[in-house]
């Protein structure tokens, strides 16, 4: 175990030294910071009584305080969403292909650590780092909108756990291809086509009607089961930051699964390589 | 018998069998000597070094390390490698690539990673250069940080895939003196290098890999020293008594005060030298003929000592003729 540790401990030092990185956590700064000195919300008893954006009135606003901060959290979650997963992609996609790579694996191989030790460690690494962006953007934002209205919304802090949640399988899936192909490019690409075609999926009800045999309707189905439901994960987070009904919890316990065996996958696939 | 090292039959094949990168090797080595493992280019040594390393797995045979076979992880608890064109991350400094590599090797204790990463560094002649990151190193650096991570752990047994490769000439004897260091302590040395000259400086047993297959394992001493071939410091002036030297003999020349023999065992030499007794022949003294390592490694890999040896004094060309 503390061999594992220290695999995620250097992973996640190896993500912090990458611009990516640097870059997400600047501009997660920038935005705890507009939060906490551009706005400035005018709370009595729960009710807002003046909002101001850059030290400017905004007048003929007329909404309540906690829809307002709702409103404020939903548009965070969906940034995360699309463009912090974005930027979480293209700056974990190159960790294992790298650790692979001739010249690093050879002395990383010939410590006594096993070879699934050393995926899981590196595997953790990445998410850690992409959970601490997540979090200290999702956490910093919860906490300046709360002492600012004094309204606690805590399922904005929920939404956090499913965007970190469905980057968990993002990832499995571009460990596996990482692990297959030993290639970033190809690692990125194929996490942005799951996130890209997911939406399609979703409808495949309506595309059914454009396809001429039932053998391309199967093959839909097909795909549509054995990639991550991403789009409608998405639709959860929003629901959960807006205190939706949550219609069912499938697309994220599926998604889960199928991140799971993606992982074991490329486990089996490292046990197997020879380098 | 303390074996560290042993294989049988290990076989590893690529591209569908067409490149034989190791044929049948079966080797073993004894606790507390530096063996040097040669062969030209593609003789199979790295795949040999990747499969004892569990880097790669052999389409036949076995091979153990401690007597743990080599695809538990438990195998390299005791093992410090040196790969050839090894790459660290760019992002650590020395000191933390060598802790990151002392915990991968399970040292637990950060006080005794750093007493044990300060003592090394020093040795290398890295100390100076710990808080610096890797990206910045020269290839000798590399070379140096990358000695100090293979015997951070106090390994027993330390593989070096050319460990002197980019290092200039001090840093090489530093090297040198090192490993000879590391064998007083009892350390198991398994050395991979292309300068045979090293190799015999140090080594204390040798195996001569060849297409992949091992064509010789010997100490240095029985690699370099002929039981056929023999010096006689005796003065043979008679072409007559040389003819019967000859005829008893595999081959034979005689100059500048000397005679060298090729004989087929010792016997025959004895038969020699009792030959010019009897012709009055006074010998000063009898050696064995002794060759460099270098000379050895291109007779085993160019074919049998014979072959050789009728190129080295031109005999018997006519007799192979004949018989062709």
């Amino acid at each position: 175990m503390n061999k594992i540790w220290a695999v995620s401990y250097y992973t996640f030092r190896e993500s912090l030294a990458r611009k990516t990185f640097i870059g997400f956590f600047i501009i997660s700064s920038i935005v705890l910071a507009i939060l906490l000195l551009a706005i400035n919300i005018d709370a009595v008893d729960g009710a807002m009584a003046g909002l101001s954006v850059f030290g400017k009135e905004a007048r003929g606003l007329e909404i309540e305080l906690e829809k307002l901060v709702i409103n404020i959290e939903v548009g965070l979650a969906t940034a995360l969403f699309t463009a912090g997963l974005f930027f979480s992609i293209f700056a974990t996609a190159s960790l294992v292909p790298n650790m692979l790579d001739k010249g690093n694996i050879d002395w990383l191989l010939a410590k006594p650590i096993s070879r699934e030790g050393l995926l899981v460690g590196r595997y953790l690494g990445g998410l850690m780092v992409v959970a601490f962006n997540v979090f200290y953007l999702i956490a910093g934002a919860w906490l300046i909108l709360s002492l600012k209205t004094g309204v606690w919304h805590f399922p904005f802090l929920l939404s956090g756990v499913l965007i970190i949640a469905i980057f968990a399988v993002i990832y499995a899936f571009m460990v596996f291809l990482g692990v297959s192909v030993q290639n970033s490019a190809v690692a990125i690409m194929g996490a942005y086509l799951i996130m890209f075609f997911s939406p399609m999926l979703v409808q495949r009800d309506r595309i059914y009607a454009l396809l001429s045999s039932k053998i391309w309707q199967w093959l839909l189905d097909v795909i549509y089961y054995l990639t991550p439901r991403t789009f409608e994960v998405g639709a959860m987070v929003k629901d959960t930051v807006l205190l939706e009904p949550i219609a069912s919890w499938a697309p994220i316990w599926h998604s889960m699964a199928l991140g799971v065996l993606f992982f074991s996958a490329a486990v089996l696939l490292l046990k197997r390589k020879n380098f | 018998m303390n074996e560290i090292i042993a294989t049988q039959n290990l076989t590893r094949h690529y591209n569908r069998g067409r490149v034989k990168a190791l044929q049948g090797v079966s080797l073993r080595s004894e606790a507390g000597k530096i063996f040097g493992l040669l062969g030209p280019n593609g003789a199979g040594k790295t795949t040999f070094i990747k499969i004892l390393l569990g880097l790669q797995r052999p389409d036949n045979g076995t091979a153990t390390l401690f007597g743990i076979p080599v695809n538990d992880p438990g195998a390299r608890a005791q093992v410090g490698y040196l790969p050839e064109n090894h790459r660290f991350p760019e992002f650590l400094t020395g000191a933390a690539l060598l802790d990151y590599c002392g915990r991968l090797s399970g040292m637990r204790d950060k006080q005794k990673r750093l007493q044990r990463a300060e003592v090394l560094l020093k040795r290398v002649k890295m100390w100076e250069w710990r808080n610096t990151r890797t990206k910045k190193y020269s290839k000798g650096m590399v070379q140096r940080l990358g000695l100090a991570q293979a015997l951070l752990h106090d390994p027993q047994l330390i593989f070096l895939d050319e460990p002197t490769d980019g290092v200039d000439p001090i840093g090489r004897k530093e090297i040198r003196d090192l490993l000879l260091e590391l064998k007083q302590q009892g350390k198991t040395i398994f050395l991979n290098s292309h300068l045979l000259s090293e190799v015999e400086m140090i080594c204390d047993e040798v195996a001569i890999l060849h297409k992949g297959q091992l064509l010789r394992q010997g100490t240095v001493h029985e690699l370099t020293t002929s039981d056929k071939r023999y010096r006689l410091h005796a003065h043979v002036g008679d072409a007559e008594l040389l003819q019967q030297v000859r005829s008893r003999v595999s081959a034979a020349e005689a100059q500048n005060g000397h005679l060298d023999v090729v004989v087929s065992n010792v016997q025959s030499l004895n038969d020699v030298i009792d030959l010019l007794r009897q012709h009055q022949v006074l010998i000063q003294a009898i050696m064995p003929h002794k060759q460099s390592l270098e000379d050895s490694f291109f007779q085993t890999i160019q074919g049998t000592d014979a072959s050789d040896l009728n190129a080295l004094f031109d005999v018997n060309k006519a007799e192979q003729e004949a018989n062709v």
